[in-house]
């Protein structure tokens, strides 16, 4: 028998449907599995929080929580060598902000606050704030504006809880009270640079740090920085500091007692500029012969460095970087010229040593010698600046004759005829070098020039020609190529006077704490023993002193003391019209004659050796033996 | 027979003190975490979150037993209008809302802030037990199936509006579960899933505002803003991830104490339970959810009618939801939504919105039993 088949389909369908108890049972247990399922997801999830990273969500719990702030120790003192004060530390009032610590709802409210109470744009508030959170530190207070008004940074204060993220940080600058007198030496501290940031970062420099920048103060950053330490300060999340976790202290700073005698700096800065007169620049540098310690180092034209210190008065320090006369140039190191007639010593003292000349070798200048051209015949003619008749070697130094010179560094050939032996550029080079020229002196002061000393090699390289006689005799008496610093013929003169050594010079003479306790003396150092004898260099001293006495150099004598001494008048540039060329001073002599303490360079841009450059060496002597007199018999000093 | 009797000894006390332990944890947790903000609470203060709680828990305690004296079969009677109340007021909060945190979801009654969505869910819930049930036979018929999703979805839309994506999410839920319970066939719900699926990228970019829009990027990328708006979410990874395995003791979670996490006492609790209580805190956490949902779904099981049955289910659902998206969001997992944390997280609403649950979970428990002669002696 056969249903028909609707009937048996609904028969079918009715028995596939459960009974209402089975199908919540059905139910049920899918929902149980879901409730399983979802607990299951959030417990994987927490294991994979709370255990298995657990480590790395602690550190950036404790680095929410632990913020270092760095303590810096007062910025160290700098004093001359009688313990005057050269700088000072002056505490200002700035706004700060924690780019961080501000929430981005109240960004707006806080720019605007402050933009108010500061005199600040809110734009450039607003734009440094975002910049500072997208960095890499942005825990470093910003500082919005320095120098405040006591009465706004307490207004500020006041107020910090309705601005957060506003700090009013207490900052110290640097003054300086001799200013342009001490800034060549000193330089200043500024703020640090982006570039300066990213490579100091690593030696504990914060976004907003100071230092120094030139000068002594770039030099002995580290000690005059001393060793920040930091509080491990706890926060919470609106900045506010709850406690102080840990503290590190800082190591205090040292104080620099420089060799620098500023009185003497003080008189020898006006003798300068007395003499300057057409002159737009001129140094004069004094050094203890036996230390090489420097007692005074003036380059003029100098420059306000309390315009430069921060907070930077930009006006002023565009104007400085546009001079013409570029006043941040300390001259005394950084620029070269030539040496001219001062070079003798060493030409000099080579001659004597190499035994091409002794004491009593004679030379007669007529006032020039001729030479024949060693290609395409003819003669060129090299002047003497007078025809000085027949020189012994005291009066070939002491009558400053360039004929003398020719002969002692080129020799002289005629009618194909060698008459005299000369050094021969070679060998001038090499005691040139030997002198300290051509490298840098070593001096604790940034920025300085190597100078220049020629020889055949170096001309075919640099200038591609070959070396002509007549370069070895413009290189004898101090011209052509070589160039110098006023500080190496410093150095020149200082081992002529104390017997062949040529000193590192050195502005700083000891390190001191609070206290005065000497942490580091910067003892006295030996760049290079000159191969020269004791006999041939006392030679040169007693031409010097002959030269000081009764020579050319008798504009720098002194009326107090002995000296030696010796001018120079280097030519420099294109021959002028009337067949001359302009000239710098140069001037550099030694006291006391006997016993040698001190040395002095003096240099004026174009000007003589004898007018111009001698009486400011011969003031700086009287002066400087001149006080000694009067302190010795009790005067005021 | 077809009396009802409520019969004590059928009273689940596991039920309730699960509930009671959850409410306890969370005032807890909001001690601690309220504690930087207000103190330690010095006498009866009721502007202190910690007072408030406790009020709030008591009353719902008192509520739920009171409710569970009533037939539950009252609330199948005045579901009709209890629901239209509850549309009213959600129609209200639209209008004339408090604002908070970009979304209207608050009215002042009688100087407390009330979230009309938290009692709207329930009566819900209510309104949907009721219609299912008188339609049980029909349930297999498409008609039904949208009369009911319509009762869901007219609350759903109004609180979307507000915004609160989560809360909507939540009635959708509500809904599915009950028609599956019901007996809805699969292929109609498979069908609708579809649908819902094809629409769901066109109603993103429709319906979601740009402030629901940036809430997922956010998500998403919380590090793209990490100061701003990302900043909760990763307050409250690192919240829970450092407190570890057995968390950094009761008020001495850092990132709780010093204010790194914000709404720490509402929808973050749980990562202030994360960081001070850590994993085994959690577990516990769970645990005491999973024994109130296990319970709830016994009252289901048990329930002698299916009004009862679905509205325990409907009831299991909303809390399961509650908490799961509550702690997902804590976890990163999902976007952040506003649901807070049944009984534990702070809020009025909606702790004596869960409160008269557990009351309607009792009331049905209570009466599962068709009465006997024994009953009419012991009564």
């Amino acid at each position: 028998m056969q249903l028909p088949p609707t009937n048996r389909r609904r028969w079918r369908s009715r028995l596939r449907e459960p009974k209402p108890t089975e199908l919540f049972q059905q139910r049920f247990l899918l929902l149980k599995v879901l409730i399983v399922l979802l607990f299951g997801v959030l417990i994987a999830q927490l294991v994979r929080m709370q255990i298995i990273e657990h480590d790395t969500y602690e550190a950036r719990a404790e680095f929410n929580r632990l913020r270092r702030v760095v303590v810096l120790p007062v910025r160290g003192n700098i004093l001359d060598r009688y313990g005057e004060d050269l700088v000072q530390n002056v505490p200002i009032f700035s706004a700060g902000v924690v780019p961080a610590d501000v929430p981005d709802d109240q960004l707006e409210s806080v720019v605007a606050e402050l933009s108010r109470l500061l005199g600040v744009a809110p734009e450039t508030i607003a734009a440094s704030i975002l910049e500072a959170q997208e960095s890499d530190d942005p825990f470093t207070p910003l500082v919005v504006k320095q120098d405040l008004e006591e009465r706004t940074a307490f207004l500020l204060r006041e107020r910090q809880a309705e601005l957060p993220g506003v700090q009013v940080l207490v900052e110290s600058i640097r003054r300086y009270p001799a200013g342009a007198l001490t800034s060549h030496v000193l330089g200043y501290v500024g703020r640090i640079s982006p570039e300066e940031y990213t490579a100091l970062r690593e030696n504990g420099y914060q976004l907003n740090d100071r230092l120094g920048k030139t000068g002594v103060e770039l030099t002995y950053e580290s000690a005059l920085r001393g060793v920040p330490g930091y509080d491990l300060v706890e926060i919470d999340a609106a900045g506010r500091e709850i406690q102080t976790v840990r503290s590190v202290p800082s190591r205090p700073a040292g104080n620099l007692v420089l060799a620098l005698d500023l009185d003497l700096q003080r008189r020898v800065t006006g003798f300068l500029q007395n003499a300057m007169g057409e002159s737009s620049n001129a140094v004069a540098s004094v050094m203890d012969v036996r230390t090489g310690e420097l007692l005074a180092m003036v380059s003029l034209p100098a420059y306000n460095n309390n315009l430069l210190t921060d907070p930077v008065d930009e006006q002023a320090y565009s104007k400085l970087l546009t001079d013409p006369s570029r006043p941040l140039i300390n001259r005394a190191i950084a620029e070269m010229y030539p040496p001219g007639s001062v070079f003798k010593l060493v030409t000099g003292t080579a001659a004597l040593e190499e035994g091409v000349a002794t004491a009593s070798t004679t030379i007669t200048s007529r006032g020039y010698i001729t030479v024949k051209r060693e290609y395409g015949g003819g003669e060129d003619i090299f002047y003497d600046w007078s025809a000085l008749g027949t020189l012994d070697f005291y009066g070939g130094v002491s009558m400053s004759s360039d004929v003398y010179f020719y002969y002692l560094s080129g020799g002289y050939s005629q009618n194909g005829q060698q008459i005299f032996r000369g050094l021969g550029a070679e060998r001038l080079a090499s005691y040139a070098r030997d002198y300290g020229l051509g490298a840098l002196t070593g001096i604790d002061l940034p920025g300085e020039s190597p100078g220049l000393v020629p020889d055949p090699t170096w001309k075919e390289e640099v200038i591609h020609e070959g070396w002509f006689l007549g370069d070895t005799y413009h290189f004898g008496i101090g011209q052509g190529y070589l160039a110098v610093t006023p500080m190496q013929l410093l150095l020149v003169t200082g081992a002529v006077a104390n017997g062949g050594q040529v000193m590192v010079p050195h502005i700083v003479r000891e390190i001191v704490d609070d206290a005065g306790n000497v942490i580091r003396a910067v003892q006295p150092q030996v760049t290079n023993e000159v191969a020269i004898s004791k006999e041939n260099l006392k030679i040169m001293r007693d031409a010097l002193r002959q030269a000081a006495a009764s020579g050319t150099a008798q504009s720098g004598a002194s009326s107090l003391v002995e000296i030696g001494g010796k001018t120079g008048t280097a030519q420099f540039g294109p021959k002028l019209p009337d067949d001359s060329y302009e000239t710098h001073a140069w001037y550099t002599g030694f006291a006391p004659f006997n016993n040698p303490e001190i040395a002095v360079v003096v240099f004026l841009e174009r000007g003589s050796g004898g007018a111009d450059a001698g009486p400011v060496a011969a003031q700086i002597f009287d002066y400087y033996f001149g006080r000694r007199l009067l302190a010795d018999e009790g005067g005021p000093q | 027979m077809n009396a009802r009797t409520a019969r004590l000894r059928d009273f689940d006390p596991i039920l309730l003190l699960a509930a009671l332990a959850l409410a306890a944890l969370g005032t807890l947790l909001i001690h601690s975490s309220s504690l930087t903000q207000f103190g330690s609470p010095t006498g009866f203060d009721f502007t202190h979150p910690v007072v408030r709680q406790a009020v709030f828990a008591s009353a719902g305690l008192i509520l739920a037993l009171a409710i569970a004296r009533v037939d539950y079969k009252v609330l199948g009677i005045l579901s009709a209008g209890l629901y239209i109340a509850s549309i009213a007021a959600l129609v209200f909060v639209l209008m004339f809302g408090e604002e908070s945190f970009g979304s209207r979801r608050w009215i002042l009654v009688g100087g407390i802030l009330v979230q009309p969505s938290e009692i709207a869910k329930l009566v819900t819930i209510v309104a949907l037990a009721k219609y299912l049930s008188d339609q049980q036979e029909a349930i297999g018929n498409v008609r039904v199936l949208l009369i009911s999703l319509a009762i869901a979805a007219v609350p759903a839309v109004l609180v979307f509006a507000e915004p609160d994506l989560g809360s909507a999410v939540i009635f959708g839920a509500i809904w599915l579960g009950m028609v599956t319970i019901t007996g809805a066939r699969w292929r109609h719900l498979a069908g609708m899933l579809m649908i819902a699926l094809i629409l769901l990228p066109f109603s993103l970019i429709a319906l979601v505002s740009d402030y629901q829009r940036e809430r997922i990027d956010i998500w998403l990328n919380p590090e793209s803003d990490p100061l701003g708006s990302g900043w909760n979410i990763l307050q409250a990874e690192i919240s829970i991830g450092s407190g570890g395995l057995f968390g950094k003791g009761l008020t001495e979670g850092t990132q709780t104490q010093l204010d790194y996490l914000r709404t720490q006492t509402t929808d973050f609790v749980f990562s202030v339970l994360g960081e001070e209580l850590g994993f085994i805190g959690a577990l516990v956490l769970f645990a005491l959810f999973i024994v109130l949902l296990w319970r709830g779904l016994r009252v289901a099981e048990v329930s002698r009618d299916l009004f009862g049955r679905l509205l325990a289910t409907g009831l299991v659902i909303f809390i399961l939801l509650q908490t799961f998206i509550n702690v997902a969001v804590n976890l990163g997992l999902l976007p952040v939504t506003g649901i807070p944390l049944p009984f534990v997280s702070q809020g009025g609403s909606s702790l004596i919105t869960l409160f008269i649950g557990i009351g309607i979970l009792q009331s049905i428990v209570l009466r599962h039993r068709r009465a006997t002669i024994r009953d009419f002696f012991d009564s």
